[in-house]
C-alpha cells in the first residue's frame, strides 16, 4: 500500500532529524559556564528597580560586577561570592531566595498547586467507556455527507473563543 | 478654578450615577413590575457624562497650565510638550483613576445596549454590580484619589511629568491600552456575579461576555507587549522583561484571563467547568485590583509606605471585598447552578484545554508568589528580601515550554475523544517540519537547546495550522482559505494568537541564549569591535530643549569600511531630576538589533553599553499578532442561521450523491482532518 509505505517514510525522516537534532545539541554539551554571568543575574542592583547588576548601566552595578568578575578569578565558590554581598547588603541583595529556611515556600507552594491541579485534572477525567469504533459504512456514509456538505455550503459558524 | 469646579462636578455626577445604577438595578431585580429600562439608562448616561466631563476638564486644565489644580500642579509643567501634557493625564494615579472610570462608563454603557428590557434579570443584574464596582471607583476619584483639589496658593510652574513619561511616544498608548484590557475584566465579572445571585444557569452569560472578555484581552496583550517595548525602547537597561512588580501585575491577570478564554470554550461546547469558570472570571477580576493596589500604593517597595497615601488601604479593602463577596455568593450560589465537570477523555480537545487551564493557573500563581513573597515576608519578620529573574525563570520556562506543547497539540485534538492514530496523522507532517527546522539549526551551528527546542515547536505549531486550514477547506484556492479564516473568526483567531505567542517564545529564547553584550569606555576617536561591527565614537552635542537638556553622542557603526549607522544614544537631563534619563539608540534590522546606551558622559570620554539582539522584531510583531488574532476572533460573529445541512443528509443517506462523492470521500477518510464536520455536527 503506497499510503502506507508514505508513513513508514515519513516515520524515518522524522526520527532521522530528531536523532540530528539531539546529537548534535549533545554533542556540543552545555558549553563553558559563565559563572559571572551567572552570579551577576543573581544580585539584585541597590540602587535600581528590581533588575540585576548584570542588567543595571549604574556606577554601582558597574563596581560590584567588578568584584564579582575579581572574586571569581581569585577562585572563591559562588557560595562565598554570595555571602560576601548578602553580609553587605543584606538578605534583600538576593534575586534568588536560598532554598531553606523561609525561602522553601518558593519551593514548596508552587509543588503542592501543580500535584493538587493534576490530581483536579486526573480525578475529572472517568474513563471513558469504549465508543465502538465506526463501521466502515458507517465512515463511508460520514465521508460522502461530508464531501457533499463541502461541496455545497461554507462553513459559517463556530465556536471556540 | 472653574475647570476644577467642573472636573469635581463630573465626578460627583458620575458617584450619584453609579450608586443609583446599583440601587435601581437591585431593586429591579427584587420587584420587576415596578422597575422601568429608563431607571438603569439614565445613570448610565449620567456615569458617561460625569466620567467625560471629568476626564475633559482635567485634560483642558493640563493645556492650560491651570496650576491652581492639584493634579495640574504635582503632574505638569509649562515647558512639557503639548502632547505630553495631554499623557499626563494618566502618567499618575489621581488622573489614571479618572482614565479608569471613563473606561468603566463606557464599558458599562455598551453592556446596557444589550439590556433591552428588565425582564432581561442577567442583564440588570450584571448593570448593578457594574454600578457597585463604579462607585468605589468614582468614590476614590472624589475623595482619597481627587485631582481637582484647588490650591489656594498655585505655583507658578510644576515639575512636569515624571521624566520616564515623557521620554518616548509608546507611553501616550500603553497606559490606556493596559486599562482598558484592566477595565474591560469588570463586564465577564458583572455577569458572572450576576448569574450567580439571578441563579441563572447556562453558558448564557457566557456568550454575552464573550465579547467584551476578548476585547479586554486583546488590549491587555497589546498593553504588555507595548509596555515590554517601552521598556527596551526607554528604560536603556538593555531588556525588555526586569519581572518587577509593575509588569507582573498586568502579567497575572492576563494569564487567569487566557485561560478562562479556553475554559469558556469547553462549557459552551461541552456543557462542563461550570464552577471553574465562575472561579476564573472572579479571580482574574480581582487580581486586577489587587495588581492596581500593588502598583499604586508603592506596598512593593516597602510594606510600610503603602499608608502613606490613603489610596493603598481603598484598593485593598476593595479587593478583600470582592474576594470574600464573590467567593461566598460562588459558595452559596455555585452548587445549584453547575452540573458536575467530566470528562470522557483527556486525550481530547477539552482534555488539552484542561491541561492549557491548569497550566496557566500554575503560571499565574508562581508569579503571583514571587511577587508577593517579599511582602509578606516582610510584613511577617520585618526582613528585605527579593525575588527576582533566577527564580522566575526556572518556574515560568518549564511552565512555557508545556504550553508550547498543549499549544501544538490541543488545537488539532478532536472533541469529546481522540484517539493516537488520529493524532499522529494529522501531527506527523507538523513534526516533520518542525524536525527539519530543528536540525537544520543544529547543523548551522546553533548550539542553544532553548532555540532549538522552541524553533521545532514553533514550526511545528505553525505548519499544523497551515495543514489544518488547507485540509479542512473545501478547496485550495486563497479566496476560499481566507474565507474559512474570515467564517470561523474564534477558531483561526485563536491560531492567529498561538502564532504570535510562538514568535514571542523564540524571541525570548533567542534574546536569552543567542545574544551578546559588551561594556566599553571610549575617548573621542575610539573604536570597539562588536558583533562583526566597528562601533567609534565620534563626539557628542548638547541639544537645550523647552524642558529638557539632551546631551547626544554619536557613534559611528561600520560593517568593513562602509558606514553602516549613525547611532545617536543621549542622556537627557530634566529640571525636575538629579539622575539623567539616558535613552539608548536602537537600529532594528530584520536581522538583528543593536542597541547602544550611555552610560556616563564625562569630558571627552563615554561608557557604553553594546547589546546585539538577534531578530527582535519578532518580539513585537509576535506580541501584536497575538492581539490581533483575538480582535479578530471578536469581529463580526456571523449570525445563527438555520441550518439544516449536514445531518439531514446523513439521515437521508444521499444515494444520488454516494456515487458522484465516492472519490473524495476516500480522500477525506485518508486524511481525517474533518475539522468541519467534528465543529459542527452538533447542530
Amino acid at each position: 500500500m503506497p499510503d502506507r509505505r508514505r508513513v513508514g517514510v515519513t516515520s524515518a525522516l522524522l526520527l532521522t532529524l530528531l536523532t540530528v537534532t539531539v546529537v548534535g545539541l549533545f554533542a556540543a554539551g552545555p558549553g563553558p559556564r559563565d559563572r559571572v554571568a551567572e552570579l551577576e543575574g543573581q544580585l539584585r542592583c541597590p540602587v535600581c528597580k528590581s533588575v540585576s547588576i548584570a542588567e543595571s548601566p549604574s556606577e554601582t552595578a558597574v563596581a560590584m560586577r567588578r568584584s564579582v568578575a575579581e572574586q571569581v578569578a581569585a577562585g572563591r565558590s559562588d557560595a562565598e561570592i554570595l555571602q560576601y554581598f548578602e553580609a553587605r547588603y543584606g538578605e534583600w541583595v538576593l534575586l534568588d531566595p536560598p532554598a531553606q529556611g523561609r525561602g522553601v515556600w518558593l519551593l514548596v507552594l508552587p509543588a503542592v498547586v501543580a500535584i493538587g491541579g493534576v490530581v483536579l485534572v486526573l480525578t475529572r477525567a472517568r474513563r471513558s467507556p469504549d465508543v465502538p469504533e465506526l463501521s466502515d459504512d458507517d465512515r463511508d456514509r460520514v465521508a460522502a455527507a461530508l464531501a457533499d456538505a463541502r461541496t455545497r455550503r461554507h462553513p459559517d459558524e463556530d465556536d471556540e473563543p | 478654578m472653574i475647570l476644577a469646579a467642573a472636573g469635581w462636578a463630573g465626578v460627583m455626577l458620575g458617584l450619584a450615577s453609579s450608586i443609583a445604577l446599583a440601587v435601581f438595578g437591585f431593586r429591579a431585580l427584587r420587584t420587576p413590575d415596578r422597575a422601568t429600562r429608563g431607571q438603569l439608562q439614565q445613570p448610565v448616561v449620567g456615569m458617561v457624562v460625569g466620567a467625560a466631563v471629568a476626564f475633559i476638564a482635567l485634560e483642558i486644565a493640563l493645556l492650560t497650565d491651570d496650576f491652581a489644580v492639584s493634579f495640574v500642579a504635582g503632574n505638569s509643567s509649562r515647558a512639557t510638550p503639548v502632547l505630553f501634557k495631554l499623557t499626563a493625564a494618566w502618567s499618575a494615579l489621581e488622573g489614571s483613576i479618572v482614565l479608569w472610570v471613563v473606561v468603566l462608563a463606557g464599558f458599562t454603557a455598551v453592556v446596557l445596549r444589550q439590556v433591552r428590557s428588565v425582564d432581561d434579570r442577567l442583564g440588570v443584574g450584571a448593570l448593578a454590580f457594574m454600578g457597585l464596582v463604579a462607585t468605589f471607583f468614582f468614590g476614590l476619584v472624589s475623595t482619597v484619589a481627587n485631582p481637582f483639589e484647588v490650591l489656594a496658593q498655585p505655583p507658578a510652574d510644576g515639575p512636569g511629568p515624571n521624566a520616564l513619561l515623557q521620554n518616548h511616544l509608546l507611553v501616550t498608548i500603553h497606559p490606556p491600552l493596559l486599562y482598558l484590557g484592566y477595565v474591560g475584566f469588570t463586564v465577564p465579572f458583572a455577569f458572572a456575579m450576576s448569574a450567580l445571585l439571578t441563579r441563572t444557569p447556562g453558558i448564557d452569560w457566557l456568550r454575552r461576555t464573550r465579547r467584551a472578555n476578548l476585547v479586554a484581552w486583546s488590549f491587555l496583550s497589546a498593553g504588555l507587549v507595548l509596555g515590554a517595548w517601552w521598556s527596551y525602547e526607554v528604560l536603556g537597561w538593555g531588556g525588555f522583561w526586569a519581572w518587577d512588580p509593575v509588569e507582573n501585575a498586568a502579567l497575572i491577570p492576563w494569564l487567569t484571563a487566557t485561560a478562562f478564554i479556553h475554559s469558556a470554550v469547553v462549557q459552551v461546547r461541552r456543557g462542563t467547568l461550570q464552577s471553574w469558570n465562575f472561579v476564573l472570571v472572579l479571580t482574574t477580576f480581582a487580581l486586577t485590583i489587587l495588581g492596581t493596589f500593588l502598583t499604586r500604593s508603592s506596598v512593593v517597595a516597602s510594606v510600610h509606605s503603602f499608608t502613606q497615601s490613603p489610596v493603598g488601604p481603598a484598593l485593598l479593602g476593595f479587593f478583600v471585598v470582592v474576594v470574600v463577596g464573590g467567593f461566598t455568593l460562588f459558595a452559596l450560589r455555585a452548587p445549584g447552578l453547575a452540573s458536575p465537570d467530566r470528562l470522557e477523555s483527556l486525550a481530547s480537545r477539552e482534555g488539552a484545554f484542561l491541561v492549557n487551564n491548569l497550566l496557566l493557573s500554575l503560571f499565574a500563581f508562581v508569579v503571583l508568589l514571587g511577587t508577593l513573597y517579599p511582602v509578606f515576608v516582610e510584613a511577617f519578620t520585618g526582613a528585605q528580601t527579593s525575588v527576582g529573574r533566577p527564580f522566575f525563570d526556572r518556574m515560568a520556562v518549564p511552565i512555557s515550554f508545556a504550553l508550547l506543547l498543549a499549544m501544538g497539540v490541543g488545537p488539532f485534538t478532536p472533541y469529546r475523544a481522540a484517539n493516537g492514530r488520529l493524532l499522529w496523522a494529522r501531527l506527523r507532517p507538523a513534526l516533520l517540519a518542525g524536525s527539519l527546522v530543528s536540525a537544520g539549526l543544529v547543523v548551522a551551528g546553533v548550539r542553544s537547546v532553548a532555540v532549538v527546542a522552541v524553533a521545532l515547536l514553533a514550526t511545528a505549531i505553525v505548519a499544523a495550522s497551515a495543514r489544518q486550514l488547507v485540509t479542512s477547506a473545501p478547496d485550495r484556492r486563497p479566496a476560499t482559505l481566507f474565507q474559512m479564516v474570515r467564517r470561523q473568526r474564534g477558531y483561526w483567531g485563536g491560531q492567529l494568537s498561538h502564532i504570535g505567542l510562538v514568535l514571542v517564545a523564540l524571541a525570548i529564547a533567542v534574546s536569552a541564549d543567542l545574544s551578546e553584550r559588551t561594556t566599553a569606555t571610549l575617548r573621542q576617536g575610539e573604536s570597539v569591535e562588536f558583533g562583526g561591527y566597528t562601533v567609534t565614537y565620534t563626539g557628542n552635542e548638547t541639544i537645550q530643549r523647552s524642558h529638557r537638556t539632551e546631551v547626544a553622542a554619536e557613534f559611528q557603526i561600520r560593517e568593513g569600511a562602509d558606514v553602516v549607522r549613525i547611532a545617536g544614544p543621549s542622556l537627557n537631563q530634566y529640571p525636575s531630576q538629579q539622575q539623567a534619563v539616558a535613552t539608548p539608540s536602537v537600529w532594528s534590522t530584520p536581522r538583528e538589533d543593536i542597541y547602544v546606551a550611555l552610560t556616563s558622559l564625562e569630558d571627552g570620554q563615554v561608557s557604553v553599553n553594546l547589546y546585539r539582539y538577534p531578530l527582535m522584531w519578532t518580539l513585537w510583531a509576535g506580541g501584536l499578532l497575538v492581539a490581533a488574532g483575538g480582535f479578530w476572533a471578536v469581529g463580526g460573529r456571523p449570525r445563527r442561521r438555520v441550518r439544516s445541512a449536514t445531518p439531514a443528509a446523513v439521515e437521508a443517506d444521499a444515494p444520488a450523491n454516494a456515487d458522484a462523492g465516492a472519490p473524495q470521500a476516500v480522500a477525506v477518510l485518508s486524511d481525517p482532518p474533518a475539522e468541519q464536520g467534528e465543529g459542527r455536527d452538533r447542530a
